[in-house]
């Protein structure tokens, strides 16, 4: 999983040339290639689809018109995240109160089997299987709702790294911050994530 | 196990394989050893693979063609970008420009008709002002080698008055009452206000008083001002002042074979002696005098102001004809 990060770049310096020299059909390939990372992305970051697709079509239509200005000192992968991540902050950060108010509203408890599966995952006995994980929708909804509850910096970081799978590096590179900031804001978001779960299962 | 942050961090690393290899083999010793370090990095696992495995969301079908929209709505904003505020700085720029245009377009009718006025071909040609003062007797010749043909001026009258203002009062007197009996014009009237104030009543044929012009002409440095005074054709017209007159434009103006020529003659220099002297510098192009027209036009000589100019001599032939022409000559002593 954590591959796919590092093999999308192949072609997209050709593709991105092709596009600053007005080629319309590569830049639609591009968008085509990407649609769906940045709209997974932003979804996961602010938790409503609607907004979601405001935000991916915002980016892309960003892209497109700054696509002659793009020098390629970063690649296009990590370019194309930081407008897609910044306009989605800005976006979170404005309506911060609102969703907090959704997300109070919204409360739910585990049914039992979803019980189960949690606290196989807060189980330090064994490791959790990712397929099982996968297949209880209601467990994915919670873990949703738990990464709303993140501030808005370390909903980034856990988002741009344990589901789109960017490296460190990449990961301070979209967000504009130090490597040892990912390390920190990284490490201790994964243990806020713990501590709201464990709130779950009381 | 209680949380340590820096732990966590190492174990973050650990998972996610930032780590040095130097650092990977010293947590891998560090899970095997101690059973907390172990558990808490279970408990991280655990919980990345939660988040891990959260089935990926697929973008709108549509979102490609979305995106065009917008960039299309965009583009049609580009191209009609007209707010009401810049809407209205256009108009109102548009009509300043109009507004400049019409106003030259009125100053150049205005200056056309003027110079219209002065250029304009007189019936039978027009007069010749200048002679030799040395030998009056013979008359100058042209540019072509040949005499100028004498005036004959056929005409209703002309009336006028011209006021000049000299500091040189005294000698200016005795030289007026001198060139008017030169001229063979008759002194009508003479009378004083003191030492001054006077005033002459000129009548004589339209050469004689041309001759005096030209005679004045040669003292015309030491006028400080000078102002002709034109009377209409009827008497329910005002008459018409030309400021700063020239000897030359005396000449044109009394030249002409009619009252009314003479008067639209005067108008048209009143107006543009007072253009001239509205310009900084107050001169004219030049326009160089030629057989059909009236009077060169060209740089307009003022008294004191346009400095030495060369004198207009007058011919001494003795006048022809009966009166034709009366000009009140009023001297007005200044101080300097």
């Amino acid at each position: 999983m954590y591959l796919r990060a590092a093999n999308i770049n192949i072609d997209d310096s050709v593709l991105v040339q092709q596009s600053q020299m007005g080629d319309t059909t590569a830049m639609e390939r591009l968008i085509l290639k990407y649609q769906n990372r940045i709209y997974n992305v932003i979804l996961k970051m602010c938790g409503n689809p609607d907004d979601a697709a405001e935000l991916a079509q915002e980016a892309f239509v960003k892209v497109i018109e700054s696509i002659d200005r793009f020098q390629g000192k970063s690649s296009f992968y990590t370019w194309l995240f930081r407008i897609a991540v910044n306009l989605t902050l800005n976006h979170c950060q404005r309506s911060s109160r609102t969703a907090a108010r959704s997300l109070d509203a919204e409360e739910t408890e585990p049914d039992g089997t979803t019980s189960l599966v949690l606290r196989e995952c807060l189980s330090d006995e064994r490791a959790v299987d990712p397929a099982t994980v996968a297949q209880s929708r209601e467990l994915c909804e919670l873990a949703k709702k738990c990464l709303l509850q993140l501030d808005e910096p370390q909903r980034a970081v856990v988002v741009l790294r344990d589901i789109e799978g960017m490296d460190y590096a990449q990961i301070a590179e979209v967000l504009n911050i130090e490597l040892g900031t990912v390390r920190s804001r990284l490490s201790r978001a994964r243990g806020n994530l713990r501590e709201i779960l464990e709130a779950m299962l009381k | 196990m209680k949380p340590n942050p820096n732990l966590d961090e190492l174990l973050s690393s650990f998972m996610d394989g930032e780590l040095s290899p130097r650092q990977r083999t010293e947590v891998q010793r560090m899970a095997a050893h101690d059973p907390a370090v172990a558990r808490r990095l279970r408990q991280l696992q655990n919980c990345r693979t939660l988040f891990c495995s959260l089935p990926p969301a697929e973008a709108p079908g549509d979102l490609l063609e979305q995106i065009k929209q917008s960039l299309e709505r965009k583009t049609l904003l580009q191209e009609h970008p007209v707010s009401p505020k810049r809407a209205a700085g256009v108009i109102h720029l548009v009509f300043r420009k109009l507004v400049a245009a019409a106003a030259m377009i009125s100053l150049l009718a205005v200056l056309g008709a003027v110079i219209y006025q002065i250029v304009a071909p007189v019936p039978g040609g027009g007069p010749e002002l200048v002679a030799t003062a040395t030998n009056p007797s013979q008359p100058v010749p042209d540019d072509r080698g040949g005499p100028t043909p004498a005036i004959v001026v056929a005409d209703a009258g002309f009336s006028g008055r011209l006021e000049l203002r000299t500091a040189a009062f005294g000698s200016t007197d005795t030289f007026v009452r001198r060139e008017i009996q030169t001229c063979g014009l008759t002194n009508l009237a003479e009378a004083g206000i003191g030492n001054d104030q006077r005033i002459y009543e000129v009548a004589g044929s339209r050469e004689g008083i041309n001759r005096l012009i030209a005679s004045l002409g040669g003292v015309w440095q030491d006028f400080d001002s000078a102002a002709l005074q034109v009377n209409p054709p009827d008497s329910t017209a005002r008459p018409v002042t030309i400021e700063s007159v020239t000897p030359e434009q005396i000449a044109a103006v009394v030249a002409r074979n009619s009252t009314e020529a003479s008067f639209e003659t005067a108008a048209a220099y009143a107006v543009m002696n007072r253009v001239v002297r509205s310009i900084p510098g107050g001169e004219l192009p030049s326009v160089h005098e030629d057989a059909g027209s009236l009077l060169a036009m060209g740089t307009v000589p003022q008294p004191k102001l346009a400095g030495p100019q060369e004198p207009i001599s007058a011919t001494h032939t003795p006048a022809q004809g009966t009166t034709q022409a009366s000009l009140t000559i009023v001297l007005l002593r200044t101080t300097k």
